[in-house]
């Protein structure tokens, strides 16, 4: 038994080097199995001869089949997942779930306009190309539930995620021969995959899911065989094919949704063992131990890196046009597009100017009062900053107390830096006022709230202007809209107005936060605000400027406004948590189904719910892959010897760990997230699960007489796939009323019925 | 001779001894006969122990092992550079048997007290005043000897450990140590006993580092050394100088230190009386620190680990069968879990046993708790429930009491009469329940209660407040706090000959409904909905502002979570109640059901101290003495109290984690490339730096994920593992130098602590200093006392 950061290359040689002296190995079916029913080439055949690393290993089998009988196998998978992936995939004419969100979003890219969401864009923009390809213009809002509009194809738009979707099978299968499964088990794996109800049914819509879990597969992939390459020829050029395409696999399954940063996590953990292990290689020269560090860098950071950055370029170059999104980004991001009416704003800043303030912090939002109040500390009206643009956003820049005559009344009153002002929100006529009470969360520093009126207030309505600077004008003292960034320090305490992510607690409708930072510091972003609208009665609009946004600034604001946004998707404590949410705890044990549309007796309805065998078994998988390691573990201690087979261990510990730390990176992480959980969240995580599956299942048969081994797999098999047929029409919908499924309810807490 | 020490293990083990191999290539056991290999048992009399030394050594000139393993190990390791004999016959460092075993230390070890008392105890009743958290601490013995119940986020020993030096040096619980700087001296307060206890255990950690050092085999040069640095350090002696619980939790987590590297240091000659001894003792030891508080949680981690150790060497030792395995097993369950748990819970069995009487807590806790307390107003009431009853409504999963209402009105929405939540029964949580109002001609009238009507399952029915004669109400209003849609107000509503509308009508729900047992009861769970808007009666714990008195908010809610919803009618007087009506009280909780109640509940506070300190820090600013936290400063002179540390010890501490981790990096890459052998990493100095370093680990990285407020304080235990691990690597480094030279350095750096330690004093012993000396102290920008 073997630990990572222990290399015995030396010994083990040695060691299968004394295997063929002992006999010792007759219980290892790879040792001596020439079986063409359970190996799938000659090579792999042959490779015991060679030993890993050999000219003719099992590790530099070629990528494809070669003979009918090798082509067959996958052939059929494929053919058969597109069936179940494609089976009436536009009986249901309405608009499905999430198809709500993500076919809007496809509708953004057609019409240019700007919007955000949490996830980053590329799986969105595949389904906007999908829509480009089905005739859609964008128009069509995507009302959930609502009848799809006989000139919008969302069937050609569905085909594009069942595709992907599809994909995964044949996937799956070559996956399962790169990790040198039998024929037997590999095609259990992909049968899996295949015959899941749940990963059919989310395959079928127009969601990201199916993206989402084609990039992870194809991410696991390429790992895979690169791993064979690296065994049996590094810096081949299929080496170098195939570790660039897994970094970009692993850049797309991130720039699909967050959640593809397990799978690079995944990837880094093998990386960093792998590097570990050629460190003790001693016969390797220093330069080439430097090269695979160069190689991993490019391919495996830089790419990635590359390829999501890629997606929001390309996302900010489609979106050109002013939409919902807008105000989650800076000013100068959103003069750049076209269609808002930034071109009306006045130039400098004056008394009696109306203007929104925007934070120049990432993802800061637009300083915001409403008539509700704190329920703490001065008990005042509310301050924070939202992203929403509205009249409360809507403050009047007025003189400092007692300075209000100075104005000559026909001349106009420009802003200066250093000016002591007040600041009076336009809706409900009350100052911006600090003073020396905490603040709701942040209770380190002082709360701001808005107080008074035109008559009544003090001096702790006063705040002071500090220019920072301007984009076009380092050393203008004048405030100008959109440009010029400035600080508000509170005139009587010197504290400095700030917003940041914090959100408030439902009282505060989670919007930010904001607070009077004491000894704050000036350089930092979330002191700095601009003038986002500006209206002014005696001030001309300024026209449209040559604004443009720094494409890095964008990239940065948009990924933390969607962090914030993300961890702002938290569940009520107060409400009874809704039907389609579901808890951790409860996917590994498939203890709930999901309705994904109205449940109406003659609707056509889906229902997301796993193949029990394919979720059960995985799980329980796991446990029995726990306890084969536990007990290996201890026969090594007690000196036994399990591994003389050549690559066994290496295969055996590669696989386990892939299958294992991959499904743990998967599901973990969402016990420890605040924000709601659904049962998809599950999906990637269940792929991990099924390689562990095939893996033990494969493992466990080695050890048997082949014939009962390949038994057993079919047995699996079919049990899967006899499950997939009980339930198939929960995937593939039903019209009939949900009682006539009451039988198919196993478990007390499935939502089918009821 | 081959003994089955073979490939060493790798280095990043070395932090544990593996004491013998792992498997891989090594000589299995024979296929063929499957007997066990022949072994003698070392002599365990036999000179100074070695910690290297396998269990039991396997004799291998009558060993029958496969030749063909002979040469394959031999040949793994001569190629290994600068290895010339094979692995299995490398000595351990030979500094070792330069230790003589553990004679009599009696004189370092009463010096080193008397030292410690004379520098931990100096003027201990300065100042004479509350001093930082002796707020609570202080507060909390008072309780204790008044019996009155509280809760607190920590487990009670340490607490009921102060209690007791201030009960046997005659406090008398009524002082109330409400805020910083009350003085005690006019209140005559025995705070100098009090402090005394804290006091005394910090001194002893001193002696107790020194034995330590020695469990480790270091010098008595490096023993003294460190526990001098110890002695010497600011802020564990200003935290030993108050009524605080760091003091007491940093000394058993010492004591765990001592007896488990005591255990360690004979672990190959188990079953011994001293084998014993020190597991029972680390057993107890552990459950003594985590019953102060549950940081001590760590230090059982850190046994734990080192126990599953323990277990895989022992398991890879192919001599031991079976059955001694699971001696082994069992022997350490018992110590180490049984006997810390028993501890842990005969704590709380006391702490309960001490707080008959209700107090401060009473509120926080369950009505079945509440119940055994003396004093609870919680009686029992008739079980029916009946139209024209007089009851208290209480709400299920809050604690936040009966629901009530006062004559203050709402300064917002329709500006009614206020609805609260109050813990406490008194008039104003008396509603009766009347039947629901009769609508004909659009006339509505009352029905009159003439006789006794249990109320059931579906009846719609009014709540009329006793004393304002307002009634429960509810309408199109959004409630005053938590503003979101779906939520209604609840009012008290109603004027003198006004009958009132359907908006006061609610129907009740029973929570278990079941059809044979229909009629609701007093402690039975069940809904009120609203009967015009569907919404449930609602409650969380949500505090109203200071015009609502800071009760908790009551409103009505469409999609409320359903144990917010619940209620339970705990009081019940009717003037129709039949005779025959029998009385009910809440199930008395056993002692186990007390005990996870509170922690349930200490938990919830634990991770709801969320607000922000002046002082707090977090965990990244503590090792490099970033921050400090001001304990007292004098309101008339320039005294102040800071807890800092020693600059100069925590820096070697810092120090010695930096090396102690470059090192073990550097020997791994080293090893991966063959150029050590894992023997030559695994030097003696280096394991007993891997233990303690995991120490320090485990107190200390685990406040990285807590969100809650943080101080500078609750790195010292961390401190203590760091400062034992400074001072096993000085002597690592030195050891080869002679007892001569390494005498000379320890003093050295003992002067120098010592002076430090000396600069910094005013600030640990509250004393005055002048401006420019307080100044001068302020070596980083972010020290930020005040210098008058």
């Amino acid at each position: 038994m073997e630990y990572p950061g222990q290399d015995t290359v030396g010994l083990r040689k040695r060691q299968q080097q004394l295997a063929k002296h002992n006999t010792a190995s007759i219980l290892d079916i790879n040792a001596g199995d020439t079986d063409p029913l359970l190996f799938h080439d000659e090579k792999h055949r042959t490779g015991l001869r060679g030993g890993p690393g050999g000219p003719s290993s099992r590790y530099n089998r070629g990528l494809l089949p070669r003979t009918k009988q090798e082509w067959a196998i996958p052939v059929i998978l494929t053919l058969l997942a597109l069936f179940t992936r494609l089976y009436k995939i536009s009986w249901a004419n309405f608009v499905v779930w999430d198809e709500a969100h993500f076919g809007k979003f496809a509708g953004h890219y057609l019409k240019r306009t700007f919007y955000f969401d949490v996830h980053p864009p590329l799986g969105k923009m595949i389904n906007g190309l999908a829509g480009f390809v089905g005739g859609f213009n964008g128009t069509f809002e995507f009302e959930s539930g609502t009848e799809y509009p006989p000139e919008l194809h969302y069937s050609v738009m569905r085909v594009f995620n069942a595709l992907f979707g599809a994909a995964m099978v044949p996937i799956a299968y070559f996956t399962g021969l790169e990790l040198h499964l039998s024929i037997p088990a590999a095609t259990l794996m992909a049968v899996m995959v295949l015959f899941d109800v749940a990963l059919t049914c989310i395959s079928r819509f127009i969601l990201l899911d199916s993206m989402l879990l084609f990039f992870t597969t194809t991410s696991v992939f390429c790992l895979c065989r690169f791993r064979n390459l690296q065994i049996a020829a590094p810096f081949s050029r299929d080496w170098w094919i195939w570790i660039f395409a897994t970094g970009i696999s692993l850049g797309a399954v991130a720039s699909v949704k967050w959640v593809g940063l397990f799978a690079i996590a995944l990837v880094g953990l093998h990386t960093v063992q792998e590097l570990w292990e050629m460190l003790g290689d001693l016969k390797m020269p220093p330069a080439q131990y430097a090269n695979h560090w160069m190689a991993r860098i490019a391919a495996l950071i830089v790419t990635p890196i590359a390829v999501y950055i890629m997606s929001f370029a390309i996302h900010f170059a489609i979106l050109n046009e002013s939409g919902p999104g807008d105000a989650q980004m800076s000013s100068l991001f959103q003069a750049g597009l076209q269609g808002n009416d930034f071109d009306r704003n006045p130039i400098e800043l004056a008394y009696g100017s109306r203007v929104s303030l925007k934070n120049n912090g990432h993802g800061g939002g637009l300083l915001h009062s409403h008539v509700q109040r704190y329920p703490t500390g001065s008990e005042q009206q509310q301050v924070t900053c939202y992203h929403h643009k509205d009249t409360n956003n809507i403050w009047t820049i007025t003189k400092a107390w007692g300075q209000e005559n100075v104005t000559d009344p026909g001349g106009v009153d420009f802003v200066k830096d250093g000016d002591v002002l007040r600041l009076v929100h336009t809706a409900t006529g009350r100052n911006l006022h600090s003073h020396p009470v905490k603040a709701p969360i942040t209770t380190s520093q002082n709360e701001v709230s808005c107080y008074g009126n035109a008559t009544v207030g003090d001096a702790n309505d006063l705040w002071k202007v500090e220019i920072v600077d301007d984009v076009f004008d380092k050393k203008t003292t004048r405030v100008k809209s959109l440009t010029t960034r400035f600080r508000l320090r509170h005139n009587l305490s010197g504290c400095l107005l700030r917003s940041h992510s914090v959100s408030l607690p439902q009282w505060g409708f989670k919007q930010a936060e904001v607070v009077c930072q004491k000894k704050g510091d000036p350089d930092s972003l979330n002191h700095m605000w601009n003038i986002e609208s500006h209206r002014h009665d005696k001030l001309p609009a300024g026209g449209k400027g040559a604004y443009r946004s720094k494409f890095s600034k964008d990239f940065l604001d948009l990924n933390v406004a969607m962090w914030t946004s993300n961890n702002a998707l938290t569940p009520d404590p107060d409400k009874e948590p809704d039907q389609l949410t579901s808890a951790p705890y409860q996917w590994p044990f498939l203890l709930v189904g999901l309705r994904m549309c109205g449940w109406g007796d003659s609707a056509i309805k889906y229902w997301l719910i796993g193949n029990p065998i394919v979720w059960w078994g995985s799980t329980a998988s796991i446990g029995v892959f726990l306890a084969i390691v536990g007990v290996y573990a201890i026969r090594s201690r007690r000196r036994y010897r399990d591994w003389d087979a050549p690559g066994a261990w290496e295969d055996f510990w590669f696989t386990g760990q892939l299958g294992f730390v991959g499904w743990l990176l998967h599901y973990a992480p969402f016990w420890i997230m605040g924000r709601v959980t659904y049962l998809h969240h599950y999906f990637p995580a269940l792929y991990f699960a099924i390689i562990i599956f095939a893996f033990v299942a494969d493992h466990i048969g080695s050890k048997l007489p082949r014939v009962i081994h390949v038994l057993l797999i079919t047995f699996l098999g079919l049990l899967v796939i006899a499950n997939f047929i009980y339930f198939k029409d929960f995937a593939w919908g039903f019209k009939t009323p949900a009682e006539g499924y009451r039988g198919r309810r196993w478990v007390q807490n499935w939502n089918i019925v009821d | 001779m081959l003994s089955t020490e073979m490939p060493p293990p790798p280095a990043t083990t070395a932090a544990f001894n593996s004491q013998t191999a792992n498997a891989v290539g090594s000589p299995a056991r024979s296929r063929k006969s499957n007997k066990p290999l022949k072994v003698t048992r070392q002599d365990a009399s036999s000179g100074p122990e070695d910690e290297t030394a396998p269990l039991l050594r396997v004799d291998a000139a009558t060993d029958s092992l496969p030749p063909a393993f002979v040469p394959l190990e031999s040949n793994a390791y001569s190629t290994v550079k600068g290895l010339s004999k094979p692995i299995a016959e490398a000595q351990p460092p030979s500094y070792l048997s330069e230790v003589g075993p553990a004679t009599s230390h009696a004189g370092i070890v009463i010096g080193l007290t008397v030292l410690a008392l004379v520098v931990r105890l100096f003027q201990i009743s300065n100042p004479s005043e509350v001093v930082f958290d002796e707020v609570h601490f202080g507060g909390f013995a008072a309780k204790y000897i008044n019996g009155t119940f509280f809760m607190d986020v920590h487990p009670p020993l340490g607490k009921m450990m102060i209690a007791a030096s201030g009960y046997f040096a005659g406090f008398d619980g009524t002082f109330d140590f409400k805020e910083i700087g009350k003085d005690y001296i006019a209140a005559r307060v025995p705070y100098i006993s009090m402090r005394l206890l804290p006091g005394i255990l910090g001194c002893l950690i001193v002696p107790m580092s020194y034995l330590t050092m020695r469990n480790l085999r270091a010098s008595t040069a490096s023993s003294v050394m460190t526990a001098l640095m110890i002695a010497f350090d600011n802020a564990l002696a200003a935290q030993s100088r108050l009524i605080l619980l760091d003091s007491i939790l940093v000394f058993f987590t010492a004591l765990s230190v001592q007896m488990w590297t005591r255990f360690q240091s004979v672990k190959n000659r188990p079953f011994t009386l001293r084998w014993w001894t020190s597991l029972a003792l680390s057993g107890a030891a552990i459950g003594l620190a985590a019953s102060v508080k549950w940081v001590g949680l760590f230090v059982i981690a850190w046994v734990g680990f080192s126990t599953v150790k323990y277990l895989w060497d022992l398991l890879g030792n192919t001599s031991v069968n079976a059955i001694t395995f699971f001696k082994h097993f069992a022997t350490l369950a018992l110590c180490l879990i049984v006997v810390p748990a028993a501890i842990y819970m005969a704590a709380f069995r006391v702490h309960f046993a001490m707080l008959p009487k209700i107090g401060s807590g009473t509120g926080f806790m369950s009505p079945e708790f509440q119940s055994t307390l003396k004093g609870s107003e919680i009686k029992e009431a008739y079980a029916e429930v009946g139209f024209g009853a007089r009851v208290m409504i209480r709400h299920e999963n809050t604690q936040g009491g009966y629901i009530h209402s006062h004559k203050h009105y709402y300064p917002t929405g329709s500006k009614q009469q206020q609805i609260t939540l109050y813990p406490y029964a008194d008039a104003n949580s008396l509603l009766r329940i009347l039947p629901a109002l009769e609508f004909e001609n659009e006339t509505s009238t009352s029905p009159p209660v003439t006789e006794f009507r249990q109320i059931k399952h579906g009846d719609i029915i009014r709540l009329e407040h006793d004393a304002t004669n307002m009634r429960l109400h509810s309408h199109d209003q959004r409630p005053p706090v938590t503003d979101v849609k779906g939520n209604f107000e609840v009012t008290g509503y109603g004027a003198p000959g006004f009958m009132g509308d359907s908006n006061d009508h609610w129907q009740v729900e029973l929570y278990d409904y079941k059809p044979e047992k229909p009629y609701l009861t007093a402690l039975q769970k069940f809904r009120l909905l609203h009967v015009n808007t569907g919404c449930a009666l609602f409650s969380h714990p949500v505090k109203l502002p200071e015009w609502g008195f800071g009760q908790q908010e009551v409103l009505c809610a469409s999609n409320g979570k359903k144990s917010l919803t619940t209620w339970r009618i705990d009081s019940n007087e009717n003037q129709f109640q039949p005779k025959t009506s029998v009385k009910v009280g809440y199930k008395r909780p056993s002692f186990l059901d007390k005990f996870i109640e509170s922690h349930r509940l200490m938990w919830r506070i634990n991770s709801g101290l969320d607000g922000t300190h002046p002082f707090q820090s977090r965990p990244q600013s503590w090792p490099v003495l970033a921050r400090t936290i001001s304990f007292w400063s004098s309101k008339t002179g320039p005294e102040k109290m800071h807890l800092i540390g020693n600059p100069i010890v925590w820096a070697a501490a810092l120090g010695a984690l930096a090396a102690y981790a470059a090192a073990e990096a550097v020997g791994a890459v080293l090893w991966k490339r063959r150029m050590v052998t894992a023997a030559g990493v695994l030097s003696g100095a280096t394991r007993s730096a891997g233990l303690l370093f995991i120490g320090w680990l485990l107190h200390y990285a685990p406040f990285f994920l807590m969100g809650r407020q943080l101080f500078l304080h609750h790195y010292l235990p961390s401190l203590y593992f760091s400062i034992l691990l400074a001072g096993v690597l000085f002597d690592g480094i030195t050891r080869r130098a002679g007892q001569p030279a390494q005498w000379t350095l320890a003093i050295v750096v003992v002067v120098i602590v010592a002076y430090v330690f000396t600069r910094f004093a005013p600030l640990t012993y509250a004393r005055p200093m002048s401006k420019d000396a307080c100044m001068s102290l302020k070596w980083r920008k972010s020290w930020d006392w005040e210098c008058k």
